[in-house]
Protein backbone atom coordinates (compact mmCIF):
# COMPACT_ATOMS: atom_id res chain seq x y z
CA UNK A 1 0.00 0.00 0.00
CA UNK A 2 1.47 3.32 -1.03
CA UNK A 3 0.59 5.61 1.84
CA UNK A 4 3.31 8.23 1.37
CA UNK A 5 2.11 11.76 0.70
CA UNK A 6 5.59 12.76 -0.51
CA UNK A 7 7.90 11.71 -3.31
CA UNK A 8 10.91 13.67 -2.02
CA UNK A 9 12.03 15.05 1.36
CA UNK A 10 12.77 18.41 -0.28
CA UNK A 11 10.25 20.91 1.13
CA UNK A 12 8.30 18.18 2.93
CA UNK A 13 5.95 19.34 5.67
CA UNK A 14 3.16 17.04 7.01
CA UNK A 15 4.55 13.69 5.90
CA UNK A 16 2.63 11.15 7.98
CA UNK A 17 0.90 8.22 6.31
CA UNK A 18 -2.13 9.27 4.24
CA UNK A 19 -1.52 12.99 5.02
CA UNK A 20 -2.71 13.85 1.50
CA UNK A 21 -5.89 11.82 1.79
CA UNK A 22 -8.43 13.44 4.15
CA UNK A 23 -10.97 10.66 3.58
CA UNK A 24 -8.46 8.03 4.71
CA UNK A 25 -7.51 10.11 7.77
CA UNK A 26 -11.14 10.49 8.78
CA UNK A 27 -11.69 6.75 8.25
CA UNK A 28 -8.72 5.86 10.48
CA UNK A 29 -9.90 8.38 13.07
CA UNK A 30 -13.40 6.90 13.11
CA UNK A 31 -12.00 3.36 13.42
CA UNK A 32 -9.95 4.50 16.42
CA UNK A 33 -13.06 6.00 18.02
CA UNK A 34 -14.95 2.78 17.30
CA UNK A 35 -12.25 0.67 18.99
CA UNK A 36 -12.23 2.97 22.03
CA UNK A 37 -16.00 2.98 22.46
CA UNK A 38 -16.31 -0.69 21.51
CA UNK A 39 -13.90 -1.85 24.20
CA UNK A 40 -15.90 -0.01 26.86
CA UNK A 41 -19.07 -1.67 25.54
CA UNK A 42 -17.33 -5.07 25.65
CA UNK A 43 -16.22 -4.29 29.19
CA UNK A 44 -19.84 -3.68 30.20
CA UNK A 45 -20.83 -7.08 28.81
CA UNK A 46 -17.93 -8.75 30.64
CA UNK A 47 -18.94 -7.05 33.88
CA UNK A 48 -22.54 -8.16 33.50
CA UNK A 49 -21.49 -11.80 33.08
CA UNK A 50 -18.95 -11.64 35.91
CA UNK A 51 -21.40 -10.10 38.35
CA UNK A 52 -24.07 -12.62 37.40
CA UNK A 53 -21.61 -15.47 38.01
CA UNK A 54 -20.77 -14.11 41.48
CA UNK A 55 -24.47 -13.66 42.30
CA UNK A 56 -25.04 -17.27 41.32
CA UNK A 57 -22.26 -18.32 43.68
CA UNK A 58 -19.86 -19.30 40.85
CA UNK B 1 31.73 37.12 8.54
CA UNK B 2 29.63 37.44 5.39
CA UNK B 3 25.91 38.10 5.40
CA UNK B 4 25.32 34.56 4.14
CA UNK B 5 27.37 33.05 6.97
CA UNK B 6 25.52 35.20 9.48
CA UNK B 7 22.24 33.96 8.10
CA UNK B 8 23.43 30.35 8.37
CA UNK B 9 24.55 30.94 11.97
CA UNK B 10 21.20 32.50 12.85
CA UNK B 11 19.38 29.54 11.28
CA UNK B 12 21.54 27.08 13.23
CA UNK B 13 20.87 28.86 16.51
CA UNK B 14 17.13 28.94 15.83
CA UNK B 15 17.04 25.23 14.98
CA UNK B 16 19.09 24.42 18.07
CA UNK B 17 16.56 26.34 20.19
CA UNK B 18 13.65 24.52 18.53
CA UNK B 19 15.18 21.12 19.15
CA UNK B 20 16.02 22.05 22.75
CA UNK B 21 12.38 22.99 23.26
CA UNK B 22 11.31 19.57 21.96
CA UNK B 23 13.84 17.82 24.18
CA UNK B 24 12.69 19.78 27.23
CA UNK B 25 9.01 18.85 26.89
CA UNK B 26 9.85 15.27 25.87
CA UNK B 27 11.59 14.75 29.21
CA UNK B 28 8.90 16.56 31.19
CA UNK B 29 6.43 14.12 29.66
CA UNK B 30 8.65 11.14 30.47
CA UNK B 31 9.02 12.24 34.09
CA UNK B 32 5.26 12.73 34.32
CA UNK B 33 4.77 9.04 33.49
CA UNK B 34 6.16 8.46 36.97
CA UNK B 35 3.01 10.08 38.36
CA UNK B 36 1.14 7.09 36.94
CA UNK B 37 3.66 4.61 38.27
CA UNK B 38 3.03 6.27 41.61
CA UNK B 39 -0.76 6.25 41.33
CA UNK B 40 -0.62 2.58 40.39
CA UNK B 41 1.41 1.59 43.46
CA UNK B 42 -0.44 3.98 45.75
CA UNK B 43 -3.92 2.72 44.83
CA UNK B 44 -3.00 -0.94 44.81
CA UNK B 45 -1.43 -0.53 48.25
CA UNK B 46 -4.51 1.30 49.52
CA UNK B 47 -6.77 -1.55 48.33
CA UNK B 48 -7.51 -4.63 50.35
CA UNK B 49 -5.87 -7.79 49.08
CA UNK B 50 -9.09 -8.91 47.37
CA UNK B 51 -9.16 -5.78 45.20
CA UNK B 52 -5.46 -5.21 44.50
CA UNK B 53 -5.30 -6.05 40.81
CA UNK B 54 -8.72 -4.61 40.01
CA UNK B 55 -7.50 -1.26 41.34
CA UNK B 56 -4.36 -1.62 39.23
CA UNK B 57 -6.31 -2.46 36.07
CA UNK B 58 -8.56 0.54 36.66
CA UNK B 59 -5.56 2.81 36.96
CA UNK B 60 -3.75 1.45 33.91
CA UNK B 61 -6.84 1.69 31.73
CA UNK B 62 -7.56 5.27 32.81
CA UNK B 63 -4.13 6.23 31.46
CA UNK B 64 -4.70 4.22 28.27
CA UNK B 65 -8.17 5.63 27.52
CA UNK B 66 -7.30 9.27 28.20
CA UNK B 67 -4.49 9.23 25.63
CA UNK B 68 -6.58 8.53 22.49
CA UNK B 69 -9.58 10.54 23.68
CA UNK B 70 -7.37 13.55 24.39
CA UNK B 71 -6.18 13.18 20.79
CA UNK B 72 -9.77 12.86 19.54
CA UNK B 73 -11.14 15.98 21.24
CA UNK B 74 -9.06 17.23 24.21
CA UNK B 75 -6.56 19.32 22.30
CA UNK B 76 -9.39 20.71 20.12
CA UNK B 77 -11.23 21.87 23.26
CA UNK B 78 -8.13 23.60 24.63
CA UNK B 79 -7.46 25.53 21.44
CA UNK B 80 -11.10 26.28 20.69
CA UNK B 81 -12.69 27.47 23.93
CA UNK B 82 -10.62 30.20 25.64
CA UNK B 83 -13.61 32.57 25.43
CA UNK B 84 -16.02 30.38 27.44
CA UNK B 85 -18.51 28.14 25.67
CA UNK B 86 -18.24 29.88 22.29
CA UNK B 87 -15.95 28.15 19.81
CA UNK B 88 -12.99 29.90 18.15
CA UNK B 89 -13.10 27.86 14.98
CA UNK B 90 -9.86 29.20 13.46
CA UNK B 91 -7.81 28.40 16.56
CA UNK B 92 -9.54 25.06 17.12
CA UNK B 93 -8.61 23.96 13.60
CA UNK B 94 -5.08 23.28 14.88
CA UNK B 95 -6.51 20.57 17.12
CA UNK B 96 -8.73 18.77 14.62
CA UNK B 97 -7.52 15.16 14.79
CA UNK B 98 -6.95 14.86 11.05
CA UNK B 99 -5.21 18.26 10.77
CA UNK B 100 -1.67 18.69 9.45
CA UNK B 101 -0.20 19.44 12.88
CA UNK B 102 -1.63 16.31 14.51
CA UNK B 103 1.07 13.99 13.23
CA UNK B 104 4.65 13.92 11.96
CA UNK B 105 5.31 17.30 10.34
CA UNK B 106 8.73 18.77 9.53
CA UNK B 107 7.48 22.34 9.81
CA UNK B 108 5.88 21.86 13.24
CA UNK B 109 8.19 20.74 16.04
CA UNK B 110 5.94 22.02 18.79
CA UNK B 111 2.45 20.52 18.55
CA UNK B 112 3.42 16.91 19.29
CA UNK B 113 5.42 17.62 22.44
CA UNK B 114 2.88 20.13 23.75
CA UNK B 115 0.05 17.69 23.05
CA UNK B 116 1.98 14.95 24.85
CA UNK B 117 2.64 17.11 27.92
CA UNK B 118 -1.03 18.16 28.04
CA UNK B 119 -2.07 14.52 27.61
CA UNK B 120 -0.05 13.61 30.68
CA UNK B 121 -1.71 16.48 32.58
CA UNK B 122 -5.03 15.03 31.41
CA UNK B 123 -4.18 11.51 32.54
CA UNK B 124 -3.03 12.87 35.89
CA UNK B 125 -6.34 14.69 36.31
CA UNK B 126 -8.31 11.52 35.61
CA UNK B 127 -6.11 9.47 37.93
CA UNK B 128 -6.76 11.87 40.81
CA UNK B 129 -10.35 10.60 40.88
CA UNK B 130 -9.24 6.99 40.55
CA UNK B 131 -8.03 6.41 44.11
CA UNK B 132 -11.11 7.88 45.76
CA UNK B 133 -13.51 5.40 44.18
CA UNK B 134 -11.60 2.13 44.57
CA UNK B 135 -13.15 -1.16 45.62
CA UNK B 136 -16.75 -0.49 44.51
CA UNK B 137 -17.01 1.43 41.23
CA UNK B 138 -17.63 -0.42 37.98
CA UNK B 139 -14.61 -0.30 35.70
CA UNK B 140 -16.69 0.77 32.70
CA UNK B 141 -18.38 3.58 34.64
CA UNK B 142 -15.04 4.73 35.97
CA UNK B 143 -13.57 4.89 32.48
CA UNK B 144 -16.50 6.92 31.16
CA UNK B 145 -16.01 9.36 34.04
CA UNK B 146 -12.22 9.36 33.61
CA UNK B 147 -12.49 10.21 29.91
CA UNK B 148 -15.02 12.95 30.66
CA UNK B 149 -12.78 14.45 33.35
CA UNK B 150 -9.42 13.91 31.67
CA UNK B 151 -10.23 14.67 28.06
CA UNK B 152 -13.03 17.24 28.32
CA UNK B 153 -13.76 18.89 31.67
CA UNK B 154 -10.35 19.92 33.00
CA UNK B 155 -9.10 20.98 29.57
CA UNK B 156 -12.08 23.31 29.26
CA UNK B 157 -10.99 24.82 32.59
CA UNK B 158 -7.46 25.05 31.21
CA UNK B 159 -8.72 26.88 28.13
CA UNK B 160 -10.44 29.38 30.44
CA UNK B 161 -7.76 29.83 33.08
CA UNK B 162 -4.51 28.31 31.86
CA UNK B 163 -4.19 29.84 28.42
CA UNK B 164 -2.66 33.20 27.43
CA UNK B 165 -6.07 34.33 26.13
CA UNK B 166 -8.36 32.49 28.54
CA UNK B 167 -11.31 34.60 29.65
CA UNK B 168 -10.54 34.17 33.35
CA UNK B 169 -7.13 35.71 32.84
CA UNK B 170 -8.18 38.44 30.42
CA UNK B 171 -11.19 39.56 32.48
CA UNK B 172 -10.15 38.76 36.07
CA UNK B 173 -6.37 38.44 36.06
CA UNK B 174 -6.68 34.81 37.19
CA UNK B 175 -3.25 33.37 37.92
CA UNK B 176 -2.67 29.64 38.34
CA UNK B 177 0.81 28.89 37.03
CA UNK B 178 1.18 25.39 38.47
CA UNK B 179 -2.44 24.38 37.69
CA UNK B 180 -3.73 24.10 41.28
CA UNK B 181 -7.15 25.22 40.06
CA UNK B 182 -7.43 23.90 36.54
CA UNK B 183 -6.11 20.43 37.35
CA UNK B 184 -6.40 19.80 41.09
CA UNK B 185 -9.55 21.70 42.03
CA UNK B 186 -11.41 20.52 38.97
CA UNK B 187 -10.40 16.90 39.63
CA UNK B 188 -11.09 17.15 43.36
CA UNK B 189 -14.57 18.63 42.98
CA UNK B 190 -15.44 16.26 40.13
CA UNK B 191 -14.48 13.42 42.48
CA UNK B 192 -16.69 14.87 45.22
CA UNK B 193 -19.66 14.84 42.85
CA UNK B 194 -18.99 11.21 41.96
CA UNK B 195 -18.54 10.16 45.60
CA UNK B 196 -21.96 11.52 46.55
CA UNK B 197 -23.65 9.20 44.05
CA UNK B 198 -21.30 6.26 44.41
CA UNK B 199 -21.71 5.84 48.16
CA UNK B 200 -19.24 4.36 50.67
CA UNK B 201 -17.65 0.92 50.60
CA UNK B 202 -19.60 -1.72 52.49
CA UNK B 203 -18.48 -1.59 56.12
CA UNK B 204 -17.00 1.90 55.97
CA UNK B 205 -19.56 3.45 58.30
CA UNK B 206 -21.40 2.02 61.30
CA UNK B 207 -25.19 2.53 61.41
CA UNK B 208 -24.66 5.47 63.79
CA UNK B 209 -22.32 7.11 61.26
CA UNK B 210 -19.06 6.27 63.00
CA UNK B 211 -16.23 5.79 60.52
CA UNK B 212 -14.78 2.29 60.60
CA UNK B 213 -11.24 1.61 59.40
CA UNK B 214 -10.74 -0.11 56.06
CA UNK B 215 -7.02 -0.68 55.79
CA UNK B 216 -5.21 -1.20 52.50
CA UNK B 217 -3.08 -4.31 52.17
CA UNK B 218 0.28 -2.53 51.81
CA UNK B 219 1.02 0.85 53.33
CA UNK B 220 4.69 0.66 52.21
CA UNK B 221 3.51 0.21 48.60
CA UNK B 222 1.28 3.28 48.99
CA UNK B 223 4.13 5.32 50.46
CA UNK B 224 6.49 4.45 47.61
CA UNK B 225 3.70 5.27 45.20
CA UNK B 226 3.19 8.66 46.77
CA UNK B 227 6.90 9.41 46.58
CA UNK B 228 6.88 8.45 42.89
CA UNK B 229 3.97 10.84 42.35
CA UNK B 230 6.14 13.56 43.89
CA UNK B 231 9.00 12.72 41.49
CA UNK B 232 6.53 12.86 38.62
CA UNK B 233 5.35 16.26 39.76
CA UNK B 234 8.76 17.69 38.93
CA UNK B 235 7.89 16.84 35.34
CA UNK B 236 4.39 18.21 35.78
CA UNK B 237 5.54 21.53 37.25
CA UNK B 238 8.37 21.68 34.70
CA UNK B 239 5.76 21.32 31.98
CA UNK B 240 3.95 24.38 33.32
CA UNK B 241 6.63 26.78 32.00
CA UNK B 242 7.00 27.84 28.38
CA UNK B 243 10.36 27.45 26.70
CA UNK B 244 11.02 30.34 24.34
CA UNK B 245 14.01 29.86 22.12
CA UNK B 246 16.65 32.54 22.69
CA UNK B 247 14.69 34.35 25.36
CA UNK B 248 13.62 34.14 29.02
CA UNK B 249 11.12 31.44 30.06
CA UNK B 250 7.52 32.61 30.41
CA UNK B 251 4.49 31.27 32.25
CA UNK B 252 1.42 30.01 30.40
CA UNK B 253 0.19 33.65 30.71
CA UNK B 254 3.32 34.97 28.93
CA UNK B 255 4.60 36.64 32.10
CA UNK B 256 8.38 36.23 32.55
CA UNK B 257 9.53 33.48 34.89
CA UNK B 258 12.51 31.28 35.68
CA UNK B 259 12.74 27.57 36.23
CA UNK B 260 14.77 28.49 39.31
CA UNK B 261 11.72 30.10 40.89
CA UNK B 262 9.83 26.84 40.33
CA UNK B 263 12.72 24.88 41.90
CA UNK B 264 12.74 27.00 45.04
CA UNK B 265 9.02 26.86 45.60
CA UNK B 266 8.14 23.28 44.67
CA UNK B 267 10.68 21.98 47.20
CA UNK B 268 9.65 24.42 49.90
CA UNK B 269 5.95 23.70 49.41
CA UNK B 270 6.61 19.95 49.45
CA UNK B 271 8.56 20.16 52.70
CA UNK B 272 5.97 22.41 54.34
CA UNK B 273 3.20 19.98 53.42
CA UNK B 274 4.96 16.96 54.92
CA UNK B 275 5.76 18.79 58.13
CA UNK B 276 2.22 20.16 58.47
CA UNK B 277 0.64 16.72 57.97
CA UNK B 278 3.11 15.15 60.40
CA UNK B 279 2.15 17.68 63.05
CA UNK B 280 -1.52 16.77 62.75
CA UNK B 281 -1.52 13.06 61.99
CA UNK B 282 1.92 11.42 62.68
CA UNK B 283 0.77 9.04 59.92
CA UNK B 284 3.18 8.38 57.02
CA UNK B 285 0.31 7.99 54.54
CA UNK B 286 -0.95 11.48 55.36
CA UNK B 287 2.59 12.87 55.55
CA UNK B 288 3.26 11.90 51.94
CA UNK B 289 -0.21 13.09 50.94
CA UNK B 290 0.68 16.30 52.79
CA UNK B 291 3.82 16.68 50.68
CA UNK B 292 1.66 16.48 47.58
CA UNK B 293 -0.86 18.90 49.05
CA UNK B 294 2.00 21.26 49.90
CA UNK B 295 3.14 21.32 46.28
CA UNK B 296 -0.43 21.87 45.09
CA UNK B 297 -1.05 24.64 47.64
CA UNK B 298 2.08 26.47 46.46
CA UNK B 299 1.53 25.71 42.77
CA UNK B 300 -0.58 28.66 41.60
CA UNK B 301 2.06 31.19 42.64
CA UNK B 302 5.10 29.01 42.16
CA UNK B 303 6.61 31.64 39.86
CA UNK B 304 6.14 34.47 42.36
CA UNK B 305 6.52 33.41 45.98
CA UNK B 306 9.38 34.10 48.34
CA UNK B 307 10.35 30.48 49.20
CA UNK B 308 9.54 30.65 52.93
CA UNK B 309 6.06 31.84 51.95
CA UNK B 310 5.71 28.75 49.73
CA UNK B 311 6.84 26.68 52.73
CA UNK B 312 4.18 28.24 54.95
CA UNK B 313 1.44 27.84 52.35
CA UNK B 314 2.52 24.21 51.89
CA UNK B 315 2.46 23.76 55.67
CA UNK B 316 -1.12 25.05 55.82
CA UNK B 317 -2.03 22.63 53.02
CA UNK B 318 -0.50 19.75 54.98
CA UNK B 319 -2.36 20.74 58.14
CA UNK B 320 -5.74 21.21 56.52
CA UNK B 321 -6.08 18.05 54.44
CA UNK B 322 -6.58 15.59 57.30
CA UNK B 323 -9.31 17.83 58.77
CA UNK B 324 -10.95 18.16 55.35
CA UNK B 325 -11.06 14.37 55.03
CA UNK B 326 -12.62 14.05 58.50
CA UNK B 327 -15.24 16.62 57.50
CA UNK B 328 -16.08 14.54 54.44
CA UNK B 329 -16.54 11.46 56.64
CA UNK B 330 -19.07 13.31 58.77
CA UNK B 331 -21.24 13.38 55.66
CA UNK B 332 -20.63 9.63 55.16
CA UNK B 333 -18.56 10.27 52.07
CA UNK B 334 -15.93 7.60 51.62
CA UNK B 335 -12.88 8.98 49.81
CA UNK B 336 -10.56 5.98 50.03
CA UNK B 337 -7.32 7.94 49.58
CA UNK B 338 -8.25 11.50 50.54
CA UNK B 339 -8.26 12.68 46.91
CA UNK B 340 -10.79 15.45 47.51
CA UNK B 341 -8.94 16.86 50.47
CA UNK B 342 -5.48 16.69 48.88
CA UNK B 343 -6.45 17.92 45.42
CA UNK B 344 -9.74 19.76 45.85
CA UNK B 345 -8.94 21.52 49.12
CA UNK B 346 -5.19 21.74 48.39
CA UNK B 347 -6.02 23.30 45.01
CA UNK B 348 -8.44 25.76 46.62
CA UNK B 349 -5.73 26.87 49.04
CA UNK B 350 -3.38 27.24 46.08
CA UNK B 351 -5.69 29.44 44.02
CA UNK B 352 -6.74 31.66 46.94
CA UNK B 353 -3.18 32.02 48.27
CA UNK B 354 -2.13 33.83 45.11
CA UNK B 355 -4.92 36.33 45.66
CA UNK B 356 -4.01 36.75 49.33
CA UNK B 357 -0.24 36.93 49.02
CA UNK B 358 0.54 37.97 45.44
CA UNK B 359 -2.07 40.62 44.67
CA UNK B 360 -0.95 43.44 42.39
CA UNK B 361 1.41 41.48 40.17
CA UNK B 362 0.77 42.62 36.60
CA UNK B 363 -0.41 40.39 33.78
CA UNK B 364 0.66 40.84 30.16
CA UNK B 365 -3.01 41.01 29.13
CA UNK B 366 -5.86 41.64 31.54
CA UNK B 367 -5.97 43.12 35.03
CA UNK B 368 -3.40 42.51 37.77
CA UNK B 369 -3.70 39.55 40.14
CA UNK B 370 -6.35 40.15 42.84
CA UNK B 371 -8.10 38.22 45.60
CA UNK B 372 -11.46 38.84 43.92
CA UNK B 373 -10.22 37.45 40.62
CA UNK B 374 -8.80 34.35 42.32
CA UNK B 375 -11.99 33.86 44.33
CA UNK B 376 -14.16 33.91 41.21
CA UNK B 377 -11.66 31.65 39.45
CA UNK B 378 -11.83 29.17 42.35
CA UNK B 379 -15.66 29.15 42.22
CA UNK B 380 -15.57 28.53 38.47
CA UNK B 381 -13.12 25.63 38.86
CA UNK B 382 -15.14 24.07 41.70
CA UNK B 383 -18.38 24.29 39.72
CA UNK B 384 -16.75 23.13 36.50
CA UNK B 385 -15.55 20.01 38.28
CA UNK B 386 -18.50 19.29 40.55
CA UNK B 387 -21.46 19.73 38.18
CA UNK B 388 -20.46 17.24 35.43
CA UNK B 389 -19.06 14.80 37.99
CA UNK B 390 -22.28 14.81 39.96
CA UNK B 391 -24.67 14.76 36.98
CA UNK B 392 -22.97 12.07 34.91
CA UNK B 393 -22.43 9.79 37.92
CA UNK B 394 -26.09 10.34 38.85
CA UNK B 395 -27.09 9.29 35.34
CA UNK B 396 -24.90 6.17 35.54
CA UNK B 397 -26.34 5.37 38.95
CA UNK B 398 -29.91 5.77 37.73
CA UNK B 399 -29.37 3.15 35.01
CA UNK B 400 -27.54 0.80 37.38
CA UNK B 401 -24.11 1.16 35.81
CA UNK B 402 -22.18 3.06 38.47
CA UNK B 403 -21.50 0.55 41.23
CA UNK B 404 -20.68 -3.15 41.40
CA UNK B 405 -23.30 -5.40 43.04
CA UNK B 406 -22.88 -5.99 46.78
CA UNK B 407 -22.02 -9.68 46.25
CA UNK B 408 -19.12 -8.76 43.97
CA UNK B 409 -17.91 -6.08 46.36
CA UNK B 410 -17.89 -8.51 49.26
CA UNK B 411 -16.25 -11.32 47.27
CA UNK B 412 -13.63 -8.89 45.98
CA UNK B 413 -13.18 -7.45 42.51
CA UNK B 414 -10.06 -9.49 41.72
CA UNK B 415 -11.87 -12.80 41.94
CA UNK B 416 -14.87 -11.31 40.11
CA UNK B 417 -13.15 -9.66 37.18
CA UNK B 418 -9.44 -10.39 36.97
CA UNK B 419 -8.02 -13.59 35.48
CA UNK B 420 -4.87 -13.53 37.67
CA UNK B 421 -4.06 -13.18 41.38
CA UNK B 422 -1.94 -10.52 43.09
CA UNK B 423 0.08 -12.86 45.32
CA UNK B 424 -0.67 -16.42 44.18
CA UNK B 425 2.22 -18.06 46.06
CA UNK B 426 1.54 -16.39 49.38
CA UNK B 427 -2.04 -17.57 49.70
CA UNK B 428 -1.87 -20.65 51.88
CA UNK B 429 -3.90 -23.85 51.63
CA UNK B 430 -7.42 -23.90 53.01
CA UNK B 431 -7.49 -23.83 56.81
CA UNK B 432 -7.66 -27.22 58.55
CA UNK B 433 -10.73 -27.42 60.78
CA UNK B 434 -9.86 -27.79 64.45
CA UNK B 435 -9.38 -31.48 65.38
CA UNK B 436 -9.32 -32.73 61.77
CA UNK B 437 -6.55 -35.02 60.55
CA UNK B 438 -3.60 -33.33 58.84
CA UNK B 439 -3.27 -34.17 55.14
CA UNK B 440 -0.24 -36.26 54.19
CA UNK B 441 2.90 -34.31 53.29
CA UNK B 442 3.54 -34.45 49.54
CA UNK B 443 6.90 -35.14 47.92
Amino acid sequence: MNSSPITSWEGASAYFTFADSPAMLVLLFLLSVLVTVGVIAAMMVHEKHSFQRVKNGG
Amino acid sequence: MSAEELEQLKSMIEMSGTVNMEVYYWWCTAVMVLIHVGFLAYEMGASRLKNTLASGVKNILAFAFVIPTFFFFGWFIYLGFPDGFSLRLDDAAGGIPWGESMGPNLSDNATGVFWAAFTLFAATTASIMSGAVIERIRLSAFLILAVLLGSAVWILGAAWGWHPEGWLTLKLGYHDTGAAGVVHMVAGFFTLGVLINLGPRIGRFAPDGTTLPIVGHSTPMSLIGLMLIIVGFFGFIGGCIIYTSGDQWVTIYNTPATLSSFAFNILMGFAGGIIGAYLITRDPFWMMSGGLAGIIAAASGIDLYYPPLAFLIGFIGGVVIAYADKLLQRFRLDDAVGAFSVHGVGGLIGVLSVGLFAGGYPNVDGPAISLGGQLVGALVMAALGFIPGYLVSLLLKSIGLLRVPAEAEEAGLDITEIPSRAYPESSGPPAIPHGAAMPPIQG
